[in-house]
């Protein structure tokens, strides 16, 4: 009976060495370590270029002008953001003056080829893909002479450009008409 | 000839790794020397940011983020992998932008529909409580595909924003036992299997010695 309890001791005692082993093997480290995920959103910005035919920034203080003459203004838009945008342009004119109008007074030379009259604004017909920059909106302006007669003597006339793009991914246009792309901004 | 194949090939070549640099995947890895998750490749707005594909997003956007979740080769364990989001950092802006957005989350070899998170970005929702990932041996890794919906519907207000977005990672380690299989997806029934009956034995062998007590005792006492 000796012999048989201490065989069934032994027996006994491997068992629980067995156990402790394998409670050793299910126990697990644990550790938990975070992530900051970021998600940012685009914008879409331009830059309005504005030079006389050299290249030179056209005079913020502006110009003395006479009936007839023609000015040199280089409009341009380029694209300064990451994403591709259309666009459109459209010059404001304006005088210090309540009883004179400046509409009329100034001719530009916009090409047709490039840019579409629609709602009042010119549609650049193509895509400005990031830091294109478009051909010119117009180049010369002409001080319409049968327009200016001489109640214009000494009045500041005023030809602002206004541009506003919207972008052109995930927005598809119907018969490559740029004026259905959806999310122009509304008029101010 | 040969010259004008070569360099086509090379034009082709570098068209092709341009083309690939596009989307970019990113890494969880657990680090078994050290015991901690590396994330990479981080960004300049956190240095844990996995969802590198989600920046700049554009109205009517669906981008993709391939996160590949790795258990290091360094140590000869395995390991059980969790995930949980805690949802937008409650930092005033984070929540109202990524409100506006959907992420769907999936294990790419899974290849169905079902995803483990499936709701707006800023939520926590199914990812609330940890979800298993899988059990990873040593060199093992699963792949996390994460899919951000941009609503046409977002406007200028939601320009240049930017949201954060916490997720976390845990991790239980075993050693790993000849039994386990050399490229498994779980492996732990064998252990199971082993301490049950180990324990058996155990309980059998000191009921065994107890009743043999007893039946001596008896004896003597008789």
């Amino acid at each position: 009976m000796g012999k048989y309890k201490l065989k069934l001791a032994a027996i006994a005692l491997v068992a629980i060495v067995m156990t402790f082993f394998a409670q050793e093997t299910l126990a697990y480290y644990t550790t938990v370590g975070t992530a900051t995920n970021v998600v940012t959103s685009g914008n879409i910005q331009f830059t309005i270029h504005e030079t006389t035919k050299g290249g030179n920034p056209f005079p913020e203080e502006g110009v003395y002008v006479t009936p007839g003459q023609i000015v040199s203004k280089e409009v341009r838009v380029e694209n300064s953001c990451a994403h591709p945008f259309y666009l459109r342009v459209k010059a404001v004119y304006g005088i210090d003056s309540k009883t004179l109008s400046a509409e009329d007074c100034f001719k530009l030379d916009i090409d047709p080829a490039d840019w579409t009259l629609a709602d009042g604004w010119y549609y650049y017909n193509r895509i400005v893909e990031p830091g294109e920059t478009t051909p010119v909106f117009f180049s010369l302006v002409e001080m319409v002479g049968a327009k200016m007669d001489n109640a214009y003597l000494g009045k500041t006339l005023t030809l602002t450009v206004k541009a506003q793009a919207v972008q052109s991914q995930n927005n598809p246009v119907t018969d490559d008409d740029i004026t259905t792309a959806v999310g122009w901004p509304q008029e101010e | 000839m040969k010259r004008m194949i070569a360099f086509v090939l090379a034009v082709l070549l570098v068209c092709c790794a341009t083309v690939c640099v596009g989307a970019e995947d990113s890494n969880v890895t657990y680090h078994g020397q050290s015991g901690e998750f590396i994330f990479a490749p981080g960004s300049d707005d956190s240095p844990t940011d996995l969802f590198v594909n989600f920046k700049g997003v554009m109205p009517g956007d669906s981008l993709t983020q391939t996160v590949t979740v790795k258990n290091d080769k360094s140590r000869d364990v395995k390991v059980k992998i969790y995930l949980r989001s805690l949802g937008a950092q409650n930092d005033g802006k984070s929540p109202q932008f990524l409100s506006q957005l959907s992420l769907r989350v999936r294990k790419a070899q899974d290849n169905t529909m079902a995803y483990m998170f499936d709701a707006a970005a800023d939520q926590s929702a199914q990812l609330t409580d940890w979800v298993e990932l899988g059990t990873l041996y040593s060199g093992g890794e699963v792949n996390l595909e994460v899919i951000l919906d941009v609503p046409t519907s977002l406007d200028n207000t939601y320009s240049q924003q930017i949201g954060y977005l916490d997720w976390q990672f845990k991790v239980e380690e075993f050693p790993t036992e000849p039994s386990d299989p050399d490229a498994p997806q779980t492996g732990d029934l064998p252990r199971i299997l082993t301490v049950s009956l180990c324990a058996t034995l155990s309980a059998a062998i000191v009921l065994i010695l107890l009743l043999a007590r007893r039946k001596k005792k008896q004896a003597d006492a008789s």
